[in-house]
């Protein structure tokens, strides 16, 4: 019995918009899942359904196996942190963290302390007498966290908290979420439109777009196992290098002027064998000589690139490159929007991550290794994954 | 008018010669020159219309003119007689007796109406909105008019409806209810034009403030009463502002009312008629006008002292 | 026709879209039908007099008094009464006139009070200069000023130039509007971004030109609740007029019907009655057909936008 259960759950706004079509979701018990998906993805559609702010067109929401379509939201016992926070402005952050409480009839005595822990939990204890417009966006964000942790709830939503913090305050949070999260133990369904975050914090991540479930699954597998073009290029940051591709009949990947060796995919591509596809390789799967293996290895691919910029992070060098071979698009969005053609031919189609001793320079030529067990490839219609 | 012409090349206006904080100030005077422009034209009519009268009437508040020895500088002897006159201050006290009920009452049911409308809870909201503004567009003499016929201790189909339930001998207008029968007219003056503007103050709560108190059970009661009603507190204390600046200036409602039921309204009933009639009827305008000084004064410290008063009482 | 209907149709969805719903509130049963009656009564109330006064405009004034007011009665005297408005009665003048009067005191003095407002509030807004608190101060303080203490010595002082009995004694006052001035700067604040302007005077363009291409276009909402706020003031106008006006053919509709109320009790013949319901009739009706037709424009907002400053 999972403790959150969506089916098919559906949104049609009453001005006809499709916010969400036919959402399948579990979250398990104490389980940390995040939605995750641009701008219009219906994340936060769903995320609204599941805690009755938002009527569902079809489909159900169901909490332990029971059906809550039909429960208002003040009986699902549910706590939510709004993207905005939502503190009451009039109220003080002591006030603020206890309202909850107080139309639960809780006797004052008991409410006190349970305020004062949870403020103290989330190092609040000093601000308790000021009010909302007298706190930073981070105490705001804590005291928004504190009032869904006095409701000791069943399940914990999440609306993009993090958005509205600036970037460094917003990789410190991150652990106070997750700090949260463990105290409450509640199941936890989290959105956001960042990858990284989704990546770093979730036991489970959904990826949505245009109202549609992507993929759901681990970190691990959306990684190193996109469904589709759509995931592939979401997940993962710098995004995965795209290139429409095709098979040769004698079971070798086309890129431009190069061939590579298909390796273990050749099974899989043989239906594609005269036909077109959709390359994938992430930047850190290419590399230079000795870092990947030795040129001599049969199953290691050389992938010949002109360096058009090197960006030196210390950590790492960041290589753009080009190649012959034309960029696909992760979305039809994206398509249109390139810069590429704007600035003319002197840009890059590829980005590679190599070790921050590499020793290269633009207007090179230099020669990749990557491994072919490590490429991904698409179906350039449907953009799903060829497996 | 003074034109600020930039040169569409460089983002600076003279040759860099000068030293930096001198070519701004160059600027921005010529610039604030420009502003001086745009509000000269209002500051001329408001000074013509509004400040000179202002003057003059302060001015001419401190002679007296009497038949025999002309104009004299009075100084302060007219004050001292508005000060005196025993009719003048329960003309005031009536207003504030007026502004003291109209204004809490028409409030509270502007509120709750408001309310319903903010929140959606009662069928056809646009349409009543719009038909409680009516009276806003219906000129105070007009409706002093046709409540006056519906109100007419004689004719008005108000007093017959009392004769039918039993009440012989009614008149809305009788010096003990004509004050009463004003507020039931200024109630319904003014109710439609306050909760448009309560209700827009309604509006603009955060959606996500009511949505979290949704998730927190908290009963319709007190989201309307804890978290709405404090957060339009603006509102409401301008609304209480400017009403009062209106209450303490009756002058309309009651002179026309007169006409139904002479006698009833006296020459002094509110310090407005008051002053019309000392300063128009009477030919005394000096000290009619020092009655106005003295009434703006009032007016004044009721008015700022209604923006102290920040507790509205509830209703229901 | 068809495309205006479809907008208002996915304007009022998308309404819906945005309000809570209000099942969310947990109300009790029945408590919408109750709210929903409150609602009925109190628009009962408020349409009562409007509703007597269309009945009884068609009556007789022996009927006004007699028959049952809020239904006719024969014979019907609508246009005979209407008629008579154009005719002088009584000798306080005629209606017609009047109406006329009123209709051009509050066009011309709106029209102005508004472009005052405009130029000052944009000027406030958007300008520093030397005294521009103090001016500004000094304009709130006018809010304060009862009307009585302006209009006696305006008439004073107009006895003086002449302006007795001038259709401008009555203009050129409607045209200072303290409250006008403060919405319009709040206005200009709120919906003017610095940065427009700024970029348009890096762009080469005169004061003059970035007032009228750039800012004025986006003031348009708001001058129009100034605008209606400044016509309906003036034609409700009764104290100025009143004063500054002896001439019965310079009377606004306000006064006119004020000294007829007076009259009314013993006008004898003239049956001035009927005529005081017809001529409340006419007043309404134009000034509610101009909130029908500008009600999109009318900014609740802006009079709360300006408490917020």
């Amino acid at each position: 019995m999972s403790a959150i259960s969506l089916e098919k759950l559906t949104k049609v706004f009453s001005a006809g918009v499709r916010a969400l079509e036919g959402l399948n979701l579990s979250v398990r018990d104490g389980e940390f899942v995040v939605l995750v998906g641009p701008s219009g993805c219906g994340k936060t559609t769903a995320l609204r359904m599941v805690a009755g702010l938002e009527s569902i067109t079809e489909g159900t929401v169901a909490f332990d196996g029971r059906v809550v379509n039909d429960v208002s939201p003040r009986h699902r016992d549910i706590a939510m942190v709004f993207q905005n926070y939502a503190l009451y402005p009039h109220l003080t952050v002591a006030e603020n963290i206890g309202f909850a409480l107080t139309n639960r009839k809780i006797p004052r005595g008991e409410r006190e302390r349970r305020v004062r822990s949870a403020a103290a939990a989330l190092g609040l204890s000093d601000l308790l007498n000021r009010k909302p417009a007298h706190l930073s966006g981070g105490q705001r964000q804590r005291v928004a966290m504190g009032r869904a942790i006095v409701r000791e709830p069943s399940v914990f939503l999440m609306d993009e908290p993090l958005s509205n913090l600036d970037a460094k305050l917003r990789v410190q949070m991150r652990s106070e979420v997750l700090r949260v999260h463990n105290t409450i133990g509640a199941a936890t369904l989290y959105v956001t439109h960042d990858q990284v975050e989704a990546m770093t914090m979730g036991d489970r991540v959904a990826v949505l777009n245009g109202g549609v479930l992507q993929q759901y699954g681990n970190p691990r597998e959306l990684y190193d196992r996109p469904a589709n073009l759509f995931v592939a290029g979401f997940v993962g940051s710098p995004e995965m290098n795209l290139y429409e591709a095709s098979v040769s009949s004698s079971d070798e990947l086309v890129l431009g002027s190069q061939r590579l060796p298909l390796g273990p995919a050749a099974m899989v591509l043989a239906p594609f064998r005269g036909r077109a596809v959709i390359a994938g390789v992430r930047p850190e799967d290419l590399g230079l000589d000795g870092a990947v293996g030795d040129a001599a290895r049969p199953d290691v691919a050389s992938l010949v690139a002109d360096v058009r910029g090197v960006e030196t992070l210390g950590s790492e060098t960041h290589v753009l490159f080009s190649i012959d071979a034309t960029r696909a698009a992760a979305t039809a969005l994206a398509a249109g929007t390139s810069l590429d053609s704007l600035l003319g031919g002197n840009t890059h189609n590829g980005l590679a991550r190599l070790d921050p001793r590499s020793a290269v320079r633009p207007g090179e030529r230099i020669t990749f290794r990557v491994d072919p067990s490590r490429l991904h490839y698409f179906d350039p219609d449907t953009g799903a994954a060829i497996r | 008018m003074s034109e600020t012409a930039l040169r569409p090349s460089a983002g600076a206006v003279s040759p860099s010669r000068a030293p930096l904080p001198r070519r701004r100030s160059a600027y921005a005077r010529r610039r604030g020159r420009s502003g001086l422009a745009f509000v000269t034209p209002f500051m001329i009519i408001f000074t013509l219309f509004m400040v000179a009268p202002l003057g003059y009437a302060i001015y001419q508040s401190l002679y007296t003119t009497k038949l025999i020895g002309g104009t004299r500088f009075s100084g302060f002897a007219n004050y001292a007689t508005v000060l005196q006159s025993g009719d003048f201050w329960n003309g005031v006290i009536r207003v504030i007796i007026f502004g003291g009920i109209q204004i809490p009452v028409m409030l509270a049911i502007a509120f709750f109406f408001a309310t319903i409308f903010d929140l959606g809870i009662a069928k056809w909201g646009p349409v009543f909105r719009a038909v409680y503004f009516i009276p806003f567009a219906v000129p105070i003499v007009v409706s002093s008019l046709m409540w006056g016929f519906l109100l007419d201790p004689a004719y008005g189909p108000f007093n017959r409806f009392m004769n039918v339930i039993g009440f012989h001998g009614f008149n809305w207008l009788s010096s003990n209810l004509m004050l009463p029968s004003i507020i039931i007219i200024a109630i319904w003056e003014w109710t439609g034009y306050n909760s448009v503007i309560l209700y827009t103050a309604l509006k603009s709560v955060p959606r996500d403030v009511v949505e979290a108190a949704i998730l927190d059970d908290t009963p319709l009661w007190k989201i309307i009463l804890r978290i709405k009603l404090p957060l339009v507190r603006p509102a409401i204390v301008m609304l209480v502002f400017i009403n009062t600046i209106g209450a303490m200036q009756l002058f309309i409602e009651p002179s026309i009312l007169n006409n139904y039921a002479p006698g009833v309204v006296t020459a002094t009933w509110t310090p407005v008629i008051d002053i019309y009639n000392t300063s128009i009827a009477d030919g005394e305008y000096q000290l009619g006008a020092a009655m106005a000084v003295v009434l703006a004064f009032v007016v004044i410290a009721i008015s700022v002292a209604s923006l102290a008063f920040r507790r509205r009482r509830e209703f229901r | 026709m068809s495309a205006r209907r479809e907008r208002k149709r996915r304007e009022r969805l998308e309404s819906i879209d945005a309000a809570i719903p209000v099942e969310l509130y947990g109300l009790k049963r029945g408590t919408v039908s109750v709210l929903t009656a409150c609602c009925a009564l109190f628009a009962l109330f408020i349409l009562a007099p409007v509703a007597w006064v269309i009945i009884n405009s068609t009556k007789t004034q022996a009927n006004i008094f007699e028959s049952f007011g809020f239904w006719f009665a024969s014979p019907f005297e609508f246009f005979h009464t209407f008629a008579n408005l154009f005719r002088d009665v009584d000798g306080d003048g005629t209606y017609s006139q009047w109406f006329l009067n009123t209709v051009l005191y509050s066009l011309v003095g709106g029209v102005g009070a508004t472009v005052l407002a405009a130029l000052g509030g944009y000027g406030f807004a958007r300008f520093e200069f030397r005294g521009s608190k103090l001016f500004f101060g000094l304009i709130i303080a006018g809010l304060l000023v009862p009307i009585t203490l302006v209009a006696v010595p305006l008439y004073l002082a107009y006895a003086k130039v002449h302006l007795i009995n001038s259709i401008w004694g009555m203009i050129l006052p409607s045209m200072v509007t303290p409250v006008g001035l403060y919405l319009m700067r709040t206005y200009v604040e709120l919906s003017i971004p610095r940065e427009l302007t700024d970029a348009a005077r890096i762009d080469g363009a005169s004061e003059v030109r970035i007032f009228f291409r750039i800012a004025l276009p986006l003031m348009v909402p708001g001058l129009m609740t100034v605008l209606l706020l400044a016509v309906a003031g003036t034609w409700n106008n009764y104290i100025l007029p009143l004063i500054i006006f002896s001439n019965n053919t310079l009377y606004p509709v306000t006064v006119g019907m004020g000294l007829w109320s007076q009259h009314a009790g013993n006008s004898g013949d003239a049956n001035l009655y009927p005529l005081l319901v017809m001529g409340g009739l006419v007043t309404i009706v134009p000034m509610i057909a101009l909130f029908a037709l500008l009600q999109r424009y009318w900014r609740g907002g802006l009079l709360l936008g300006s408490v917020a400053n």
